[in-house]
Formats: C-alpha cells, sequence, structure tokens
C-alpha cells in the first residue's frame, strides 16, 4: 500500500484521527455528529479542533444518527458542505436517509467505520453495515489505512460535489480505525485548491423559491432513478480523476481498484479494507515458493467497477475473493457481485468466493498461503467458504 | 434548471391547478332585509344606515334615513318602533335601541342644520296633498323630492298633524317638530294654512286643477263612549284636551282626572294632567298587562304617579257638586279581529265606584268619510284604497294615513304617505327608476355568526327624574351621547348588509375572495365551495348558490 | 366586532390541494405570511405536505424541503446551521408537522432539538391523529374519539405536549385556533423575534377525521377554545403560563356535537370528558397564577 511519499507534516495518527484531519482540511460548513463505538475518536477529534478554533464547520450534536443524517440532509440542501459520520448501529439506524440523502442528489460525505452490528452485540471489523447499505444509491469507498482513509475523506468531496451524489467512506474497525501509523497531513491550502467551495445552483435558500423532494408520480420518480444510474456511471471516472489529481499535488495515486503483483499472475487475492494487508504479505509469500499471486483491493464497490475488474482480471486465470462480511443465504457480497458483475466476460477467472474475518477474527498471512496452495487446482464452487 | 435533477427541485407555484373545478356551491354576496327592515313601516334601510353611524358617517346615515322617512328626530322620539320587536338580537341579549340611534342622527341634523338635496329635476306636474299630518307631510315631501310642484293644503294653522295637536312636547320637544316640519316646507312646497276641502264637489274641483291628489285628512271624530253625556261640563274629549294650550288644559280640569282608555292617546293625556298637578286614574278595557300603550309609556306614568284601573269599564256618571261618581264593573276583554274590533263580557258582582272631578275619554278617533261620500267609496271606517299604491276608487285621488287606514301610527302614515308618492309619480313620469325589486326572505337569527358580536346590554337612554318631569313638559328621554351611540350601534348585527369587515376574505383557505374596495370577487379559479366565508359571515350577507355545471 | 384581519402578502398561493374548508390551509395562509419571505422552511409526511403541494408546484413561495416523518426537528436544526454557516443567522427556519410527526414518531428529534435550544419555529397543526392515512389515532387524540384505529373510542388521554415541551424550557410554547387568526399571527410574528426553539401548537379540526362540516371548521375550533378543551395559552422559559382565553364559556356539549368521532358516546362518557376538560383546565389555571 503507498507509504507516505513525501515527508512534510508526518504525524502518527490513528485513522480516526486521519479522518478528522481530513475533514478540518476540507473545513465542511456543518457537520451533524453522534457517538459510536470506534467512530467516537473522528467526533472527538473533530470537537477538539472547534474548541482549540482550528474548525469553523458548524457541529451539531442531535440525539440519534438518525438525527445526525436528518440535520445532515437538510444541511447539504440548504447548500452547506456537510460531513458526518457513523458505525454499525448508526449507519444501519441511518438506512431510511440513507435513500432520501442519494434520491435527493446531495453531496453528503459519511465516514463509516466498519463494524459488527448485534444481535449478539459486538464492536469488531465486518464490512456488512455498509454492503448492507449498497443498494441506497451511496458512492462507497473502503479504505486500507489511516493515510488512505484521510486521502479518501478529501476526494469524497471531490467525488460527492461532481456527481451530486452522496459518499460513504469505510474503514475497519480497530484495525484501520484505532491503528496508529505516520500519515502526511496535507497542507490547508493544498487541500482547499483540490475542493474548491462552490455555491450549489440548486439549494433551499431566501428569494429562490425552490423546493426539494416534494412527492412526484411514477414517471417522475422513475426519471430520477434513470438519473441517478447516469450519475453512478460518471463515478469509476471520477475516482479516477480524483485520485489522479490527488496524485500530483501529493505524490500518493489512487483508483478504483489497487492491483499488486497481478502481471503474470496465476491467481489473484480479491478484497477490500485491511485484509489487503494480510493479502499482499501473503501474496509476497506465495511468490517466494513458486506460486505466482497478486492482489486486486477493491477501493470502490459502489459503484462496482466492471470494466476495470474485467480489464484487471483479462489475463488471470484464478480469484480468490475474501469477503469480512456475511449476507446470510448468499455468502460473501463481494463474492456475489463478482460473480454477478464478471458473469459473460471473455475469458472469465475462476472465482473462490471465501468468508475471511467475519466478526473481525483473525486471518493470518498463513491461513491466506493455505488457501492459496489448496485452491490452486480447484474446481470452481460458488457456495461461500469459511475460512478457519 | 439543472435538467438532470428535475425530479428532484421545483419553483412552480400551484396557481397554474384550477381547484374551482371542485365546487358544487358558489359564495354570492347579496345583502338581503333585516327583519327590522321588514318590520318597519317605511322600510327604512335601517341596517344601512346603522352601518353608516358605525362607520362615523353621521350625515350619510341621515342621508339613508331620510330616503325613506324625512321624520328622523321625531320617529326617534315617538315611533312605536316594530323594528326593535323584530330584531333579531334579542336572541342573543337584548333588541338593539332603533329609536334612540335615530334619534342621535336625526338631533344631529337638525343641530347642524342638514337640508334635503334638491330635487334632482324639476317636474311641471303639480299635485296637491291635503292634510299637513305624518301622511300629508311624508306625500309632500317625497314628492317634491321626485320634483312635483306640490301643494300643501292645511285646515289647521300649523303642520304636524297629529304630531303637533295630539303628542304632549314631553314626548316630542316642539322645536324637533318645527325643525322637521320646516325643512320640508323648505323645499319649495306651496302651503296652504287654514283651508279646508270641505267636501267632495271641493275635492273633485281641486282634482281638476292638479295631475294628482293626496287626500291624508286624518281621523278628527272622537269616538264616543257609551253611557257618558259627552254635554256635561266634567266631560272633555281627549283630543280637544290634547291641542289645547296648557292652560286651557288647567282651566277645564278639576283636581282628579279620570282617563278612559289605554293607548298612547289615553297616556298622553294622563301624563299631561299629572304634569298640570292632578291626581290621575286610567281605566282600561285591557288587563293590566295588555295596555295598547308603549311599554315604556306606561312605565313612565307609573313612575309619575298615575293610577291604572285596568281591566274595566264605565256604566254610568253622575256629578254632585264638584264630584263625580263614577260606576264602573270589571270586565272579561278579548281583542278581537282587526284594530278596533274586541269583545269586553262584564264580569258578575265587580262593580265599584270611583269619585273623580273629570272624565277625559281617549278612546279613538274615526275618520269623517261622509264628506267625500258619492266620490270616493268606503271599506268600513277607511277610505277604499288599492293596496301597495293607495289609490281611491277614483283614479288620480290617493288617500292615506288615518283616512285610509286603522293603524294608528305616526310612522305607518309616513309610510302610507311614502308609497302613495310613489305611486303617484310612476303615474306621472316615466323616468323615474323602477321600484326596488320584490321583497327577499329577510335574515334569520341563525345566519348570523354571534361569535363576532360581544355579549352587550343595550345602551339605554336616561330618563329625567321623576319629580323634575312632573314640573314640566321638558322631554322625559333624554337623548344617547356620542361614545353610547356608538356602542348602541356596534352591537346591530348588520342583518343582511354588508360591512365589509373582510372576514370573507380572512377565511378563505384558497384566497380565493379579491377585496374591491367596497365589493369582494369570488375567484372561480380557486373557490372550492367550502362556505367558511359564509359560515364566518357577520352579517348573513352572503350565502351559497348551488352551480349546475 | 370582532377582528379577524393579519397580514396578508400572498406567501400561500391558491391552486393547492387541500379539502374544501380545510383549517389547515387557512392555518398555513395565516402562518406563512406571517413567517414572510425570509424564510426557509420544512415540512414532514402530513395533510400539510400534501397542501405545499406534489411536484412540480409548491403552495409557499418560501422554499422547503419534504423530509421523513420522524425528523422534522433535527431537518430544521440542519437547516438552520446551513444557514448561520453562509452568514444568515436572521432567516427564520419554519418546520411544519401534523401531530403524528410530532406527538408520536418525531418526539426523539424534537426533544433533542428543544434541549439543544436551536432556533427554530415549529408548528404543529394538532389534527389529532394520522388524519393523511385515512385516520388512525396518534398520540395526540383526545380519549373517547372514535379512529380507525380506536373504533369504541381511544381509552387514554391525549398526550400533554405542552408539558413535555415546558419541561424542556424553551423560550416560547402557544397554542392557536382558526377561531383566533390575528391571535395566531400574533404568535408568529413573537415567535419571530425569539431566538432559540418555538413550538406553536394549532388545533385542527379534521372535516373528514372528525366528521365535521365543509363550513364549520371555525366553528368547531372556536367551541374547542370557549370550551376550554383546547385552551389559548402561551408558555415562556417553561415557566411562565399564560392563559389568552381566560375563561370557559361553553359546556363540551356544543363541542362533541359538531363531530362524528364522539357521536357513540353515552352521557356517561360525556361527563367524563367534562371532567378531565376541568381538571386540565384548573391545572393550567393553577400554572397561569404562579
Amino acid at each position: 500500500m503507498n507509504a507516505p511519499v513525501r515527508n512534510e507534516n508526518l504525524q502518527l495518527v490513528s485513522g480516526n484521527h486521519a479522518v478528522a484531519w481530513g475533514v478540518k482540511l476540507v473545513s465542511p460548513d456543518v457537520a451533524p455528529l453522534y457517538p459510536i463505538t470506534p467512530q467516537t475518536p473522528i467526533f472527538e477529534k473533530l470537537v477538539d479542533f472547534q474548541s482549540d478554533n482550528l474548525l469553523s464547520t458548524r457541529l451539531i450534536t442531535p440525539e440519534s444518527e438518525h438525527s445526525a443524517m436528518a440535520a445532515a440532509i437538510a444541511a447539504s440542501a440548504t447548500g452547506a458542505r456537510v460531513f458526518t459520520a457513523t458505525s454499525s448501529q448508526g449507519l444501519l439506524l441511518m438506512h431510511e436517509l440513507l435513500h432520501y440523502a442519494a434520491g435527493a442528489r446531495l453531496p453528503i460525505v459519511m465516514f463509516n467505520v466498519n463494524r459488527t452490528p448485534a444481535a449478539p452485540w459486538g464492536f469488531w471489523p465486518d464490512q456488512i453495515d455498509s454492503l448492507a447499505q449498497r443498494d441506497t444509491g451511496w458512492v462507497q469507498l473502503y479504505s486500507e489505512t489511516p493515510q488512505e482513509s484521510l486521502d479518501s475523506t478529501v476526494q469524497a468531496f471531490r467525488i460527492a460535489e461532481a456527481s451530486n451524489l452522496p459518499v460513504m467512506v469505510n474503514h475497519d474497525a480497530f484495525y484501520v480505525s484505532h491503528a496508529v501509523e505516520p500519515v502526511s497531513i496535507p497542507a490547508a491550502d493544498l487541500v482547499q485548491s483540490y475542493v474548491p467551495k462552490s455555491v450549489r445552483e440548486l439549494r433551499l435558500d431566501t428569494g429562490l423559491g425552490h423546493t426539494i423532494g416534494a412527492p412526484i408520480g411514477q414517471e417522475g420518480w422513475n426519471r430520477s432513478r434513470r438519473q441517478m444510474d447516469a450519475a453512478m456511471q460518471t463515478i469509476t471516472g471520477l475516482t479516477h480523476e480524483a485520485g489522479q489529481e490527488w496524485e500530483k499535488l501529493t505524490g500518493r495515486s489512487y483508483g478504483p481498484l489497487e492491483t499488486y503483483r497481478t502481471d503474470g499472475a496465476e491467481m489473484v487475492f480479491i478484497t477490500m479494507g485491511s485484509m489487503a494487508g494480510t493479502a499482499r504479505e501473503a501474496v509476497d509469500v506465495l511468490h517466494q515458493k513458486g506460486i505466482k499471486a497478486g492482489l486486486i483491493r477493491v477501493r470502490l464497490f459502489r459503484p462496482l467497477p466492471i470494466a476495470e475488474l474485467s480489464t484487471a482480471l483479462a489475463e488471470i486465470p484464478r480469484a480468490l475473493v475474501l469477503d469480512r462480511n456475511y449476507s446470510p443465504g448468499m455468502g460473501g457480497v463481494l463474492h456475489q457481485e463478482l460473480l454477478a458483475g464478471l458473469f459473460g466476460i471473455n475469458n472469465p477467472p475462476c472465482i473462490h468466493g471465501f468468508l475471511a474475518g467475519v466478526g473481525g477474527v483473525n486471518v493470518p498471512v498463513e491461513a491466506l498461503e493455505k488457501l492459496a496452495t489448496e485452491y490452486r487446482n480447484a474446481e470452481p464452487d460458488n457456495n461461500p467458504i469459511w475460512v478457519d | 434548471m439543472n435538467n438532470q435533477l428535475s425530479p428532484i427541485w421545483t419553483h412552480l407555484t400551484s396557481e397554474g391547478r384550477n381547484t374551482g373545478t371542485w365546487r358544487s356551491a358558489l359564495p354570492n354576496y347579496q345583502n338581503q332585509p333585516s327583519p327590522c327592515h321588514g318590520a318597519c313601516p317605511v322600510h327604512g334601510s335601517i341596517a344601512a344606515w346603522i352601518k353608516q353611524v358605525k362607520d362615523k358617517d353621521y350625515h350619510g346615515a341621515w342621508l339613508t334615513l331620510v330616503e325613506n322617512n324625512p321624520f328622523p328626530a321625531i320617529a326617534g322620539r315617538i315611533c312605536h318602533h316594530p323594528c326593535e320587536t323584530a330584531c333579531n338580537r334579542g336572541e342573543l341579549d337584548e333588541t338593539v335601541g332603533i329609536c334612540s340611534l335615530e334619534r342621535f342622527v336625526g338631533d344631529m341634523a337638525l343641530e347642524n342644520g342638514w337640508v334635503f338635496p334638491d330635487p334632482e329635476v324639476e317636474r311641471t306636474q303639480k299635485v296637491a296633498v291635503i292634510g299637513g299630518g305624518p301622511a300629508g307631510l311624508s306625500a309632500a315631501y317625497q314628492l317634491r323630492r321626485h320634483g312635483f310642484q306640490v301643494t300643501l293644503l292645511e285646515v289647521s294653522g300649523g303642520l304636524g298633524g297629529l304630531m303637533r295637536h295630539g303628542i304632549p312636547a314631553y314626548r316630542l320637544a316642539r322645536d324637533v317638530l318645527e325643525g322637521e316640519v320646516s325643512r320640508i316646507t323648505a323645499m319649495g312646497i306651496d302651503v296652504r294654512l287654514g283651508v279646508e276641502v270641505a267636501d267632495k264637489e271641493a275635492l273633485a274641483r281641486l282634482h281638476g286643477e292638479y295631475d294628482a291628489v293626496f287626500l291624508a285628512t286624518g281621523a278628527s271624530l272622537p269616538k264616543r263612549l257609551p253611557g257618558l253625556d259627552y254635554d256635561q261640563n266634567f266631560v272633555m274629549d281627549s283630543a280637544e284636551f290634547l291641542a289645547a294650550s296648557p292652560k286651557a288644559q288647567i282651566t277645564a280640569t278639576g283636581a282628579h282626572v279620570l282617563v278612559i282608555g289605554g293607548g298612547s292617546a289615553a297616556l298622553d293625556v294622563a301624563r299631561s294632567a299629572r304634569r298640570l298637578g292632578r291626581e290621575v286614574t286610567v281605566m282600561s278595557l285591557e288587563a293590566e298587562g295588555h295596555l295598547p300603550a308603549q311599554a315604556v309609556e306606561l312605565t313612565e306614568a307609573a313612575e309619575e304617579g298615575i293610577r291604572f284601573v285596568s281591566g274595566a269599564m264605565m256604566v254610568s256618571a253622575s256629578q254632585h257638586e264638584e264630584k263625580v261618581t263614577v260606576q264602573a264593573q270589571m270586565v272579561d276583554f278579548q281583542p278581537g279581529n282587526g284594530p278596533g274590533k274586541f269583545t269586553a263580557e262584564p264580569i258578575k258582582d265587580s262593580t265599584f265606584a270611583l269619585t273623580v272631578n273629570t272624565i277625559i275619554p281617549a278612546i279613538g278617533q274615526d275618520a269623517d268619510l261622509d264628506r267625500w261620500s258619492g266620490l270616493l267609496s268606503a271599506e268600513g271606517p277607511v277610505l277604499d284604497t288599492t293596496p301597495g299604491n293607495w289609490q281611491t276608487n277614483h283614479k288620480g285621488i290617493y288617500a292615506g294615513g288615518d283616512v285610509a287606514s286603522m293603524s294608528r301610527f305616526v310612522t305607518h302614515a309616513v309610510g302610507m304617505g311614502k308609497e302613495a308618492a310613489h305611486a303617484i309619480a310612476a303615474t306621472l313620469a316615466t323616468d323615474l327608476p323602477a321600484p326596488p325589486p320584490s321583497q327577499q326572505a329577510e335574515v334569520a337569527y341563525a345566519r348570523i355568526n354571534t361569535a363576532y358580536h360581544p355579549r352587550h346590554s343595550r345602551n339605554l337612554q336616561e330618563l329625567a327624574a321623576t319629580d323634575a318631569r312632573l314640573k314640566t313638559f321638558d322631554e322625559v328621554q333624554q337623548p344617547l351621547g356620542p361614545d353610547a351611540a356608538l356602542s348602541e350601534a356596534a352591537r346591530c348585527f348588520s342583518c343582511g348588509t354588508c360591512i365589509f369587515c373582510d372576514n370573507c376574505f380572512f377565511y378563505c383557505p384558497d384566497m380565493a375572495i379579491t377585496r374591491l374596495g367596497g365589493a369582494y370577487e369570488v375567484k372561480l379559479d380557486y373557490c372550492k365551495g367550502c362556505g367558511l366565508c359564509v359560515a364566518e359571515c357577520p352579517t348573513g350577507s352572503i350565502h351559497m348558490q348551488e352551480e349546475a355545471r | 366586532m370582532k377582528d379577524t384581519s393579519y397580514k396578508d402578502e400572498g406567501q400561500f398561493c391558491s391552486g393547492h390541494v387541500a379539502c374544501a374548508g380545510c383549517a389547515e390551509a387557512l392555518s398555513m395562509r395565516v402562518i406563512l405570511n406571517a413567517v414572510g419571505e425570509d424564510a426557509v422552511g420544512v415540512v414532514v409526511p402530513s395533510c400539510v405536505a400534501i397542501i405545499l403541494g406534489g411536484h412540480p408546484t409548491s403552495s409557499a413561495r418560501i422554499p422547503f424541503i419534504h423530509g421523513v416523518l420522524e425528523s422534522a426537528a433535527a431537518m430544521a436544526s440542519g437547516v438552520k446551521q446551513a444557514l448561520v454557516a453562509q452568514g444568515k443567522e436572521d432567516t427564520t427556519v419554519l418546520c411544519l408537522a401534523g401531530d403524528g410527526g410530532t406527538y408520536d414518531i418525531g418526539l426523539q428529534a424534537l426533544s433533542s432539538a428543544a434541549e439543544r435550544n436551536e432556533d427554530i419555529l415549529y408548528i404543529c397543526f394538532d389534527n389529532e391523529g394520522y388524519m393523511n392515512t385515512g385516520g388512525q389515532k396518534s398520540s395526540s387524540t383526545p380519549r373517547a374519539a372514535a379512529t380507525g384505529s380506536t373504533p369504541h373510542g381511544k381509552t387514554t388521554r391525549k398526550k400533554n405536549l405542552i408539558e413535555i415541551l415546558a419541561a424542556h424550557r424553551i423560550p416560547y410554547i402557544a397554542t392557536a385556533s382558526t377561531s383566533h387568526l390575528p391571535d395566531l399571527a400574533a404568535k408568529v410574528e413573537k415567535a419571530k423575534t425569539i431566538r432559540g426553539m418555538k413550538v406553536i401548537i394549532v388545533v385542527i379540526p379534521c372535516l373528514p377525521g372528525w366528521g365535521v362540516a365543509d363550513n364549520a371548521v371555525a366553528k368547531v375550533s372556536r367551541l374547542a377554545v370557549e370550551s376550554g378543551v383546547f385552551p389559548l395559552i402561551e408558555v415562556e422559559d417553561g415557566l411562565k403560563y399564560t392563559m389568552n382565553v381566560d375563561e370557559k364559556t361553553q359546556p363540551i356539549g356544543p363541542y362533541l356535537d359538531q363531530q362524528k368521532r364522539y357521536r357513540h358516546l353515552s352521557n356517561e362518557d360525556r361527563e367524563g370528558l367534562q371532567l378531565d376538560v376541568d381538571e386540565s383546565w384548573n391545572r393550567l389555571v393553577e400554572m397561569a397564577d404562579r
């Protein structure tokens, strides 16, 4: 993964504080926030910034994530740049409003810390909370490291405001959220030039008379989804563009996918979030053993970059999908998405799905090494396989 | 508008939607007669002029008043006010003091010297009015307003008729009478006093000289009480008494006066006699509580120390020296079918005696119809006239007042004069506006939204103190002050008369009513026909009208 | 004569789709005009959202967001903070909700906004039930009233939202009625001058939901006020109670008689409701006397 390539203002921060730094640099107008483990450090760091007069964002501290998202929607509709953050139960409580935010085409940026939902209660890294929101119309990015979480937070505003779609950036509870690493904190003016504030033509304001969200007929509702679909088609390109422009400013490049040692690979791991770190190490170990393994890390999950995936997998005969989530009755979400998305392409790879790390259980490098060895010649099985 | 977000955002207003199509009925602004108007003998647009008083447009109020009645100051004092009896407000608390307001406006006109507008055109046709009482003066006035040349013939030496010769000054101050009568004559009426049209030949001659004649000679013949010798010196006719000067009244009466009768004339006699220092007893056939005089007269008379012997009739009267012994008997009185008709059955073993000095019978007057016999035909005690226009059987000769009706009220006479004048005018001139449309239904109490009319008792006129009253013939009832008058006017529901309160405008949930300044317009594109404007109208002057589509 | 006038500068537009004779539309006319043009609105599902109108039109000249049912106060908070962030501290944020969105599903967000003392003018159109969905009971439905979900009459009392709000010590709470239009306008005008959370509850006799005649909403509102069923009051800072109409001039009977939702009541039921009213009234009088 990309280490900080420029050393200016390197600070040792956790993944959550890196997010807060990103937010501070973007300086949204309004941020409704509600505490929840393990998101709370984002909230608290923003409050610290504000207390130290380093942040002018107006914080709203309502009684629930539901109201936080409601306030975020309304503030965004009023023309403000809006940020919020949550996790797990909080995200699930917001579910109704996620549809609203996307349907209303509001460029809200939300950071979600992936955590297991109850029951039973747990506080562990698992991506099912956000994956369960895949149909709400939010763009979803998954981050692997604190540095990426900062960078993706900033890029999310650029993608959101270019597409009028809300963007959710995710990182794994504790593995990323509380992992402390050296993070390069960009200069504020650099970030401001990257995401300049502009006045939106359509907003709730005096003298404009524009009303948002009024009840509409079937044809109009249908049209709204066609228009969302068109907007979604632009996201992969916007993600590329946002990553490339960010690279020009910081030296750190991002795209919808990250590939590692995929050239000439006989098999690749495909995963999202912190699991990529383990997989990357496994790839190196496998190469030492003569197995030409690679890694494709899906950074943009919604919309799923099918074309990019097809290209990346064109010469690769075998893919091992590692899902840190479980969709009951279907298995890993990414696995199923790839089966569906890649169906019908030329020379499709053999795709194996693994439920690896569900509920935050540790998946050591050796486990992945073993999987690669076992499934090097196995026939594909559409059923998911639980990894011990 | 960003086309990509067109289903999300909008900035059109709802004004393009025609909700008028929902409607099955439409509010219709239409002033309707109030019950007071219907009851008023001159149909005096009462709600309209009281509305002008509310607006402090007193001159306007007076102009509205005098369209129908040239005597607001007089009527405000002596009218028997059937308007007040009919007033819707009685169902809420107390009826509106219409007379006191009319007097307020009438007095203001006299104080300020307001005059009638000149006729819009002068006409050449001549009309003779015979009799200068309320009916004759009213007819002369209305005809003159229309521009006709009017000659008014009065047998006595002064105008006013009963108002001058029958109503005492403590009820109707003489300067008020003079003021309102002279304002009529100042319109350019040829007044000829002391002129009698004695018989049918004279009448026919007069008719030959004029385009029309209005006959209002009143009821000049006193009814006679059986069992009473009118030649006795202790008997005096009421009309004669009332017409006499106080000095003559003193001379004609002894210490204790018995007045026989229960109407206003009897009370006028009784109360005048009290003011001369006489002890007075009023004996009537009608039982207590059923006397035909106005309640206020009876109350004031009782306050003034007049004794009532009600439900009794005189049997005989005999004089011994200064004292007159009256034998009387209690009766069971039953009113008959029509004015002046009744039965009175003596009650057994109820005879009693009274000792008095003077007897003044006041049991009514009859019209002298014999002198017109052969020219004008009679219907019972009155001339035969066509209902509504008061024309006699002789074309061109009209009649009104007591000669044509048994209703013995001044305001009725004024109303008859007005109606006859309009009938005459319509015959003589074709350019006059058509008479008002046929009478619509009066506004019922249920049509008034009383939520807008806070309860408030009537503003009463003050009365002079009783002992002070008995020393003079000054007016008993004192006028309302300006504040009390405005307060009283505010009590008027204005039944059926739009007062432009804007309730309809403010209560429309659809903004479907436009204020045009003195009128309202319903926006047909938006009115849904809910009827809230009608329900919240405080005057009942809007109603829902079904729409056929 | 009693005055009914209020400022109308055309902030509420004809052509809306409220039922003919609707008290809520009438109230909106008064409120939108009193609020004026320097305002942004939030509306949540309810009759008022329908009256404001479906795409592509709005019956209000000021902008609105059609929010979600449980989030009126939260959304209003978001609008307010966004406006403040853009330097528009003085713009009024008007929040319109029904009793379902206020007493029931929106109470949590409302309580939170009240606790934060957000600078919002929150109007609850209280028609005592879910009338827009065909008339089911809400926690604002009074005892004995029949609704689609309480066909034999509700067995519990109406929630006392005023006291709940007063417990938050927000600067201004008021009740209003279409029988007293200038009073409603004056309360909105007064609320506009106060920074912080303001809540005005307007009684809305619902034509179909209560079974009221098309032309009778003002009459029923008036009877509600005069009988003390719906007293007109103001509460300042949660402590100072003022009774704007300080006398009950009607028994409850005429009020009940105007409505079909109460027609199943026995005389005993009616007497019970009268006792409820008397008790609530006396409690208010005590509060106002403090």
